[in-house]
């Protein structure tokens, strides 16, 4: 049992934190909150078992594939829904566009691709039990995109310059940072950690579109508790949100593990509104 | 141009307006009167489940539409109130109840829980709030469906029967008409009451809402309170449509065709949301190839109308809202009409700042600051950018709890409050950038200010009783002598967004000067004003601290400043670098190196 | 649809008191078309069912019209897709009635549809035909009209159970489903029924069909010291996690359950073939193989089917049996006694002993489910060779 909870609740938590990552890289470069997080994450699951599965591609190219359709998504994302509710003085529209086109692309999911879950293929041909790939995997990738990002954003002057437009947009503009070239940039980088999610996690979670909702939620109770914005939050988060999951769908079923998980995360947000590791806003006024 | 020429032909106008807007409500009341003389059940059916959806999002209406909370995943009140009735007039958990009860009961645990979901959005940001409500909309089908002893688990429960005249397919049609009817009627009772009103200035400009006293905590609980109780006696009239009901009802497409409709319909309007539910019921049923793709093109409409007509239905209906405007428009504040806006103020109100320290972190945005603003005085406030003048401002209105030192009020002390509640002390200001609501017109803006002096309680003004309509005329009034006052009357009923920047900025201190202010806090108003509107401005603040107002005023206008100031005091670096007369100013030393130049 | 509006609003009021006392309904053309409406579930989470049995249903409405119809007149079956939704359910009933004019109507085919239909189409005196297994749906008081061709859950349990105990002898079982309407239907009633039987039940559950992972629920069985796994689900994302997480443990108890154990779909979502093994799925009498041959009528229906080129592979042979079988029970009634609703329903209650290739149909006034207790039987789900199954071993002939 005990073997069960960790390998499986930190295999999942991983990949939850890697869609808190999606979201927070989204975030941080244009203060909107996406709700294609959790499609992305559906979409790299789905889009590797059509490219493996069906269309019999070699795994590494697929992987590739998948990746880049991760960034192409991101960057229509950024273009077709955020980009234009930008300039508009409505504050939330962007709640709504990014809403709509994560609803639109789950339905046609669920139409083409089906509804019901399909199997995603073992992707290293070897066998082993706790060990399992479809655990070590979505860790890997977990870590992989943390070193990553905190790598780019120390080391690269492109990493700076996403910090840059992150803390204050109008001084990043006005030093000349091409604002909305980065935030391309960006959504990108936030469309293949996304599709790295679903990828890696696709052999426990198989390719459905009813992730998309799943990954929505649970993807963003780890930005939720640990701070809009903070990666490293978010990490945290998703492996305790994975691992707390897994023991109480243990110990109570599935249906009341859920309901736990949900007030958890209520009770938390009213005590602590701005995440158990965020900061408060400074000024609104 | 004056308001005598102004106001005659206003009088007919306003009664053709008036004919023009009950219009359409007549059309459709009639087309679902007689829509029974079709003899088509299966047009019943559907106008049945149109009227149903109807009430829930005639109460989420209030909530998305006009407080702007995304409230994607609202199904669970349906929910809730479905299954509430059921059971209660199944008799499975108790003794059979009456079903009128038992449809009460479903609207009053759609009430409380309406409550419990909407917590999270008094505290946190939009974004949460949305996600908390698809979390709650997966918990309660799973709570349905594990619950079987009370709602019959996976296999469900029979829905409630009405008994005479509404159990035949007619009968129960008209009771369905007429809940949705009042469900219309009280919701836009409060939508055309200070309660919308407000509503919608929290959506919109919710800085300007709060300093006019605006509590959000409470009016979104009255809001919640009343769209989760629509929301479940929508379900109680939902499970008798249904005759069984079984969780799978209840999918996730249902929610999202409640918020898209109302988004469809345009935020701020009653009739485009109900068209809004009316087409997004309806259309499945004529597109039977298309049916697996409607919650698609739902999706997509979505889109279009966030990219393209925000405004949804209601705006591309809103011709008066595109009539031209005159072009060379002038701003003639008259000063004499002010006396009747203000009222008395008390001349012997005094605020005080000791001492006052504001620190963010290592930042000290004020780092010790005493001032004194009188009543019958305009109190200057300038300084380089930066030194803390709007921050000052900020502490007075409640928006920042200063670190240290304390705010006097005649010599006592007020207490660490939030911004609404200093409106009660007779607090007002204007912003730095002007805080609209865009959609709504100049008029309403400008009645915003007065909200708190509403007798009406929200309950009062749902059912339209006699204080409500004593409120909006007492109020309106009170607006259009503001607008005169400030001189932009002729433009009372034009939207907002279409002003200029000079005009809105006028408008900031009509809605001020509705609190009836002692203390009128000023935030730049002379920024974007060409010379002869900042003179009228000039003469517009004088003439208010005539009146017995302590004005306090933030500005980079050098002119002006010296020009109507009584007292003025400097700031730098969050200090008080100076203070004394205009003339004392202009010469300290300091004062010119620092700021004003030679 | 071939009336108008104005034929609607101008013959309508006297077909509305045509229905309601019975009477014959205003005289039609002596070859206009018989309506019966079919309430599928073509798309949505619980599709499969329906786009198998339609493919029955479609080759025995185009079979019958070949040759020639009912007396003549030909059938015309008016398709409304639930959408797997009660609320898209109730809608087409309203329309079918109203519009479609449907003589009977057959489905919908998910229980948790036909719950919502049943008393509307009941409300509007149509007959109606389901091959549903969830128990509620019939009751002879409540819905007159309402005739079930397929077994009820208690029957299927009944069958699983008896398997289980009486030919495995197998005394502790762990049974769980899904949480859908069937499934927990499935559940509340089977435990009771297994420990009646002198079981022991030392698992029961409903989970979350989306679940990805369901090794916690098995090893609480394994550790309750089960011997024999019940699932009820028609879900087979879900039944496949089962028997996965069965092999992955490598824990060989057999698995006697629900039919969908046995469909193509569950067997695409397998991780290992082997996973297939021991696992036993409910099934028909007259659809299986036994000593490797089908039972005459069902040899002659999958020829039918090859011959019209209609595909059965990726799906069940008994899903499109039952949806031939329900056209000709429909079409029957309609061709000994005509489109009167009263006359329909006292056929129906003749029925004895009907020979079909699904199952053998015995109604009366008393009792309108139709399936015979013992052509209820389990099969071993990795023999699936067109769509049908070897029945299970240990079973007296």
């Amino acid at each position: 049992m005990l073997e069960s909870i960790i390998t499986y609740g930190l295999a999942i938590g991983a990949v939850y934190a890697m869609i808190g990552i999606t979201y927070n890289v989204m975030y941080s470069s244009s203060r909107v909150f996406s709700f294609t997080a959790g499609m992305l994450g559906m979409l790299g699951g789905v889009l590797g078992a059509l490219f493996i599965t069906k269309w019999g591609m070699n795994t590494v190219l697929a992987f590739g594939l998948v990746l880049a359709c991760g960034a192409v998504i991101g960057i229509v994302t950024e273009i077709v829904t955020v980009r234009p509710v930008l300039k508009s003085i409505e504050q939330h529209l962007y709640v709504l566009s990014t809403l709509a086109f994560a609803l639109m692309v789950q339905q046609v999911t669920a139409i083409e691709w089906g509804t019901e879950a399909q199997p995603f293929p073992k992707l290293i041909p070897v066998e082993a039990g706790l060990l399992d790939q479809k655990f070590w995997l979505p860790m890997l990738a977990c870590t992989a995109a943390i070193i990553g990002l905190e790598a780019l954003y120390r080391y690269t002057l492109v990493g700076r310059a996403f910090l840059a437009i992150a803390e204050d947009s109008y001084a990043a503009r006005a030093l000349g940072l091409p604002e909305t070239k980065l935030r391309l940039a960006c959504y990108a980088i936030a469309g293949m950690i996304g599709a790295l999610a679903g990828f890696t996690g696709a052999q426990m979670l198989l390719a459905y579109f009813g992730n998309q909702a799943i990954l929505n939620f649970y993807g963003f109770v780890p930005v939720a508790l640990g701070g809009m914005g903070s990666n490293r939050g978010a990490i945290i988060g998703g492996l305790a949100l994975g691992l707390f999951q897994q023991a109480a769908s243990i110990m109570f079923g599935g249906i009341y593990a859920a309901v736990a998980v949900f007030i958890v995360f209520i009770l938390i947000l009213l005590l602590r509104p701005e995440g158990l590791a965020g900061v408060t806003v400074a000024r609104r006024v | 141009m004056s308001d005598i020429t102004a106001s005659m032909p206003a009088a007919s106008v306003n009664g053709r307006k008036r004919y023009q807007k009950v219009v359409p409500w007549l059309l459709l009341g009639a087309a679902g009167l007689l829509l029974p003389l079709l003899d088509d059940a299966y047009i019943g059916v559907i106008a049945q489940r149109a009227f149903i959806y109807w009430i829930l999002s005639a109460g989420l209406n209030l909530l998305v539409g006009f407080a702007g909370q995304i409230a994607i995943g609202w199904v669970p009140m349906l929910t809730l109130g479905a299954y509430t009735t059921a059971v209660l007039t199944a008799g499975t958990v108790t003794d059979p109840w009456d079903p009128y009860l038992a449809l009460l009961a479903g609207g009053l645990v759609g009430s409380l829980f309406g409550v419990i979901i909407g917590l999270p959005a008094l505290r946190l940001r939009t974004f949460y709030f949305a996600m908390t409500t698809l979390g709650f909309t997966t918990i309660t089908t799973q709570v349905a469906l594990a619950w079987k002893s009370v709602t019959g688990g996976g296999v469900g429960t029979p829905g409630p029967v009405f008994p005479w005249p509404f159990d035949s397919t007619w009968g129960f049609y008209y009771f369905c008409f007429i809940l949705a009817g009042i469900a219309t009627w009280l919701t836009a009772n409060i939508a055309y009451s200070r309660y919308g009103r407000a509503l919608i200035a929290l959506r919109d400009a919710e800085v300007a809402a709060e300093a006019s006293g605006i509590s959000k905590p409470k009016l979104l609980v009255l809001v919640f309170l009343l769209a989760g109780g629509l929301g479940g006696i929508a379900g109680g009239l939902f499970a008798s449509l249904q005759s069984y009901i079984t969780p799978d009802a209840f999918t996730f497409e249902m929610s999202v065709l409640f918020f898209i409709a109302i988004l469809i319909g345009g935020r701020g309007s009653i009739m485009g949301p109900i068209l809004g539910t009316i087409i997004l019921t309806t259309l499945p049923e004529f597109a039977a190839p298309l049916v697996q793709w409607s919650t698609f093109l739902y999706a997509a409409l979505l889109l279009l109308i966030v990219l393209l007509i925000p405004g949804g239905i209601a705006e591309l209906l809103d011709f008066r809202g595109r009539a031209a405007l005159p072009q060379h428009r002038e701003i003639a504040p008259r000063p004499e009409l002010l006396g009747a806006v203000l009222g008395k103020p008390d001349r012997s109100q005094k605020m005080s700042l000791h001492g006052i320290q504001l620190h963010f972190g290592g930042v000290k945005a004020i780092d010790g600051i005493d001032v004194e603003i009188r009543a019958g005085e305009v109190h200057g406030l300038i300084g380089p950018n930066g030194s803390g003048k709007t921050t000052t401002l900020n502490v007075i209105s409640g928006y920042y709890r200063p670190t240290a030192g304390e705010l006097r009020l005649n010599g006592n002390a007020l207490p660490v409050e939030t911004t609404p509640e200093r409106a009660a002390h007779r607090i007002a200001r204007t912003f730095q950038t002007p805080r609209l609501i865009g959609d709504a017109s100049v008029l309403e803006n400008v009645m915003i200010g007065g909200t708190i002096d509403g007798q009406a309680s929200f309950v009062e003004s749902m059912l339209s009783l006699p204080r409500h309509h004593q409120d909006e005329r007492a109020l309106r009034d009170a607006a259009m002598k503001a607008l005169a006052a400030v001189g932009l009357e002729s433009l009372a009923d034009v939207r907002a967004d279409r002003l200029q920047h000079s005009e809105l900025r006028f408008m900031e201190i009509a809605r001020a000067l509705m609190l009836r202010p002692a203390f009128l806090l000023l935030d730049e108003p002379a920024a974007g004003l060409s010379g002869e509107e900042i003179r009228r401005l000039g003469a517009l603040i004088t003439a208010i601290s005539h009146e017995g107002v302590a004005v306090l005023l933030v500005e980079h206008h050098a002119d002006l400043i010296f020009d109507i100031c009584d007292t003025v005091t400097v700031l730098n670096l969050g200090k008080v670098l100076a203070a004394g007369t205009p003339a004392e100013i202009r010469a300290h030393k300091e004062v010119v190196s620092a700021y004003l130049g030679a | 649809m071939s009336l108008s509006r104005r034929h609607i609003l101008s013959g309508s009021a006297a077909g509305m008191a045509a229905m309601a006392t019975g009477l014959a309904t205003p005289a039609l053309a002596s070859n206009e078309p018989i309506k019966i409406g079919y309430l599928p579930a073509l798309t949505g989470p619980s599709s499969s069912t329906g786009i198998a049995m339609t493919r029955g249903t479609e080759l025995a409405a185009s079979v019958i019209n070949a040759a020639g119809g009912i007396n003549g007149r030909p059938i015309e079956l008016v398709v409304r897709d639930t959408q797997s939704d009660p609320t898209k359910a109730v809608n087409a009933v309203a329309e079918l009635a109203q519009r479609a004019r449907a003589s009977i109507i057959w489905g919908p085919l998910n229980s948790g549809e036909a719950l919502a239909a049943t008393p509307l189409i009941s409300r509007q005196n149509i007959p109606m035909l389901h091959p549903c297994w969830v128990d509620e749906l019939i009751d002879v008081a409540k819905y007159p009209m309402a005739f079930r061709s397929a077994p009820t859950n208690t029957q299927v349990g009944s069958g699983a159970n008896h398997y289980v105990v009486d030919v495995l002898k197998l005394k502790k079982v762990a049974v769980i489903s899904d949480t859908t309407g069937y499934g927990t239907a499935s559940v509340n009633t089977y435990v009771p029924m297994l420990r009646a039987k002198g079981a022991d039940v030392v698992y029961s559950s409903h989970v979350d069909a989306a679940n990805p992972d369901l090794r916690p629920e098995l090893l609480r069985m394994r550790n309750a010291g089960a011997e024999a796994i019940m699932p009820w689900s028609v879900n087979a994302g879900f039944l496949s996690r089962v028997l996965n997480a069965r092999g992955a443990m490598g824990w060989d108890v057999p698995v006697v359950g629900q039919t969908t154990l046995g469909s193509g779909q569950t067997r695409a979502l397998l991780e290992k073939p082997e996973y297939w093994n021991k696992v036993y799925s409910n099934n028909f009498k007259n659809c299986c193989y036994v000593d490797g041959r089908l039972p005459p009528n069902a040899a002659e229906f999958v020829e039918r089917l090859k011959r019209a080129g209609i595909d059965f592979n990726d799906t069940l042979l008994w899903w499109v049996a039952a949806g031939w079988d329900g056209m000709h029970l429909m079409a029957d009634a309609l061709k000994a006694v005509g489109t009167r609703p009263r006359d329909i329903v006292d056929h129906w209650h003749k029925v004895n002993r009907r020979p079909g290739v699904y199952g053998t149909i015995s109604w009366s006034p008393q009792q309108h489910n139709g399936f015979l207790d013992e052509e209820v039987v389990m099969c071993e789900v990795n023999s699936l060779r067109d769509g049908a199954f070897n029945l299970a071993p240990g079973y007296r002939a």
